[in-house]
């Protein structure tokens, strides 16, 4: 779907920010925009992705930008929404884009809030699996066993399942990307830009500092992901649940293995997260 | 005692850091195109920074946004990374 | 301008029903929460082409009337004690953006212990947050202050907070004229200054460094500073046009001759009033000054009503912990290098204590009396 002969040529975010090189997140947020354009309003709690934005008198969005408090950024989108409407103005998409803990954490109470609302907006989680802005630390969204910078001896419980609890919310469109697959991403942010009520978008976003790879390895690291099963790539379009990529099943050893934040796992733990995952699909009986 | 002129909201210009990008200080190698016609157009949205674009000839890099991360050039054939620095190595 | 008989409550909705609120963000708490199903009837039956978000805590409350408020629209919340802690963070950030947010109050004591009553603890928590803060006497203050806020605020570009008491007004009736429709339509003209603006993007809240943030601050405190000035023009401006009584910063009563001075806010300056008449019948040379701008701090206005004075007792239905009541404070700061005045800083009425005439007219006496400390804050109704 992506006419490359004909791309969008205004970058409406991306050029210039202050992330890392090879930053996961800037590279979700880019794809994104790709498709939502100019008449975006984003709003964004503190995240790697609110502060590589801009600072002081500078920004990197040619879209309204809107840097919130941690935990409300959903209720704010559900203020700006309500503002647009009265004043009439339409057609304009309204996104607040958080991280982990902005979204399932810290920031879960007012993302429920909204969804359950069913407020006009798209609520994008982009996943990097650990507190990024504030260091690396653990937080819901970590996977099991993998080290963080306040957890050495690595999580001791499973990642929460995000996707599953918004699909709970009976809201009109759930998906799971991977900056990976770009045109899956992109056709996922079409179909929650079309809907009337609440969309959720939960994008895998790797940073290679907090997963501790190199920063080339930022999309392949990404892709092994899915294709090893781990992440799902699905959505859920008011109610009818799709999948819309068919992994190939590379081992999952192979993903764990390429990141620093796996080192220590054993044997037995890889073995675990194997028979997780061919339990999931269906596989290996 | 002099306040700095700013807007009532505080708030940024839009589209403001692209010009005033750093980037290129950041750079250990960047990459350069080898074989223009086997570059996967891919690159386009797998770059973090938006410094590829496209033009009538294919791909394009700007060096002023690069990071030199190393992406596109293990994303795609036909793009090398190259050092930037190539001079005596050890002596800093 | 039409009489009715209405609660604080009735009176808060009807304000921002009258200044044609057009985003409302609220949830409910004690005694807030009949003022916000006062408005969200209005809008159902229609009256209020208003859009209500029914949010989930106070603290998204107050984030979605501020996103509101960025996007262009007018917009309003109330609430009380448990929540406006909850929304300090919120209620910071919002004053730091100089979004014209008005907010009403139905000031309740502060857990712990958990108190429904009322008491100005709450507001005087957000005394450092950069809101105008306004306190109401009675049911006719909580209306005409409800929309002078609205214009003060859209002028400035400042949020503003409408204190008014739990219970002792929100839940009471009282006499209260009504102000045309059509006039207040003109009064408060809707200036839309939208920082999120579709048509001119910009990126609000970007990461300061220290280079820019005294900056801004100073330039936000500028504003608080000329609220001095914009406050009493406004109160004249409406008094005019609505034939009203209301107050600019502070007003007096009886002071021409006054020794002995009483200066509160909010619901205890009725009760005061009563005191000043009934030891003015016996011959005392008493005034009451009312004082309804908390924030910014009217030093001059207070200040040059306590001239003639010997006495001042200030009433507080607040305390800051190891300091004192919050008024007397801010006047004893104030006064500082006038000799003349022996300031008494009372606190009384926490958490729904009863102060009537008694405990105030034990106050006064206390000041007038040796045991009298400028040092110490006299705790009245032990």
């Amino acid at each position: 779907m992506v006419d490359f002969k004909n791309p969008q040529n205004q970058e409406l975010f991306g050029q210039g920010n202050v992330g890392c090189k090879g930053c996961g997140a800037a590279i979700a947020g880019r794809q994104a925009m790709k498709v939502l354009g100019e008449r975006t309003i984003i709003t964004i709690p503190a995240s790697c992705m609110a502060t590589l934005g801009g600072n002081n008198t500078k920004t990197t969005w040619r879209v309204p930008f809107y840097h919130t408090l941690f935990e409300c950024a959903p209720a704010i989108s559900s203020g700006i929404r309500a503002a647009l409407d009265i004043q009439g103005i339409k057609d304009v998409n309204v996104v607040s884009w958080g991280g982990d803990a902005g979204s399932a954490d810290i920031g879960f109470q007012s993302l429920t809030g909204a969804a359950e609302r069913q407020e006009h907006m798209i609520h994008v989680l982009y996943d990097n699996e650990m507190y990024m802005n504030t260091g690396g630390q653990t937080g819901s969204q970590t996977p099991l066993y993998a080290i963080t910078s306040n957890g050495s001896l690595g999580k001791k419980v499973r990642k929460k399942n995000m996707l599953a609890i918004m699909e709970a919310h009976g809201i009109d469109y759930v998906a799971s990307a991977n900056i990976a697959y770009p045109e899956d991403l992109m056709a996922k942010f079409k179909k929650a830009a079309s809907k009337e009520g609440f969309s959720y978008i939960h994008i895998l976003a790797p940073c290679h500092r907090g997963w501790q790879i190199k920063p080339e390895e930022t999309i392949a690291i990404s892709r092994k992901a899915t294709e090893s099963g781990l992440w799902e790539l699905f959505e859920v379009d008011e109610g009818k649940r799709t999948r819309t990529y068919e992994p190939s099943f590379t081992p999952v050893a192979d993903y764990l293995k390429s990141q620093g934040r796996f080192k220590n796992l054993t044997a037995e733990q890889i073995d675990e997260y194997q028979k997780s995952v061919d339990a999931y699909y269906g596989r290996g009986e | 005692m002099a306040v700095k002129n700013l807007p009532i909201v505080p708030s940024g210009d839009p589209g403001a850091l692209a010009e005033a990008s750093n980037a290129a200080i950041q750079r250990i190698k960047r990459p350069e195109i080898t074989d223009l016609a086997k570059v996967n157009p891919i690159v386009l949205l797998y770059c973090p920074d938006g410094a590829i674009s496209l033009d009538e000839n294919g791909i394009l890099i700007s060096y002023k946004l690069c990071k030199g991360c190393g992406i596109c050039a293990k994303e795609s054939e036909g793009i090398v990374m190259v050092p930037e620095y190539t001079g005596p190595k050890g002596i800093f | 301008m039409n009489k009715v008989l209405i609660t604080g409550s009735e009176a808060a909705a009807l304000g921002a029903k009258l200044a044609k609120i057009e985003v409302l963000g609220y949830y409910p708490i004690t005694p807030a929460f009949p003022a916000m199903e006062r408005l969200s009837k209005y809008i159902d039956d229609e009256e209020l082409n208003c859009k209500f978000i029914r949010v989930e805590s106070d603290h998204s409350a107050l984030a979605a009337v501020l996103g509101a408020s960025l996007a262009g629209a007018r917009s309003y919340t109330v609430t009380n004690s448990q929540g406006l802690l909850l929304m300090t963070e919120v209620a910071y950030h919002a004053a730091g953006l100089r979004q014209p947010i008005v907010m009403g109050v139905a000031n309740r004591a502060l857990s712990a212990p958990h108190s429904r009553f009322p008491e100005q603890g709450d507001a005087v928590s957000q005394g450092a947050s950069g809101w105008i803060q306004f306190f109401c006497e009675n049911n006719q203050d909580i209306i005409d202050n409800t929309i002078q806020a609205f214009r003060i605020a859209e002028e400035l570009r400042n949020p503003v907070m409408v204190n008014y008491e739990g219970y002792i007004q929100s839940h009471t009736l009282e006499e209260v004229y009504v102000p045309d429709q059509e006039k207040v339509t003109v009064f408060l003209p809707l200036n839309r200054q939208p920082a999120l603006d579709i048509t001119h993007p910009r990126g609000v809240n970007t990461v300061t460094s220290p280079e820019f943030y005294t900056d801004y601050k100073y330039i936000q405190n500028e504003a608080m500073t000329e609220a001095l000035n914009v406050i009493p023009r406004v109160a004249e401006e409406y008094n005019k046009e609505f034939d009203a009584e209301s107050c600019g910063l502070v007003e007096g009563y009886r002071l021409e001759d006054a020794e002995h001075v009483l200066v509160a806010m909010g619901s205890i300056v009725s009760t005061a009033r009563i005191l000043v008449d009934e030891l003015r019948k016996e011959g005392k040379k008493i005034g009451l000054l009312k004082v309804k701008v908390w924030r910014p701090f009217p030093a001059k206005a207070i200040l040059d009503l306590l001239q003639k004075a010997r006495y001042v007792t200030v009433l507080d239905k607040n305390i800051v912990f190891g300091v004192g009541g919050a008024l007397a404070t801010d006047i004893k700061a104030a006064s500082y290098g006038q000799d003349n005045l022996i300031i008494n800083g009372v606190i009384l009425g926490l958490g729904g204590r009863k102060c009537g005439v008694d405990e105030i007219k034990e106050a006064v006496n206390h000041t007038e009396s040796s045991d009298s400390d400028k040092n110490r804050s006299e705790w009245i109704g032990l």
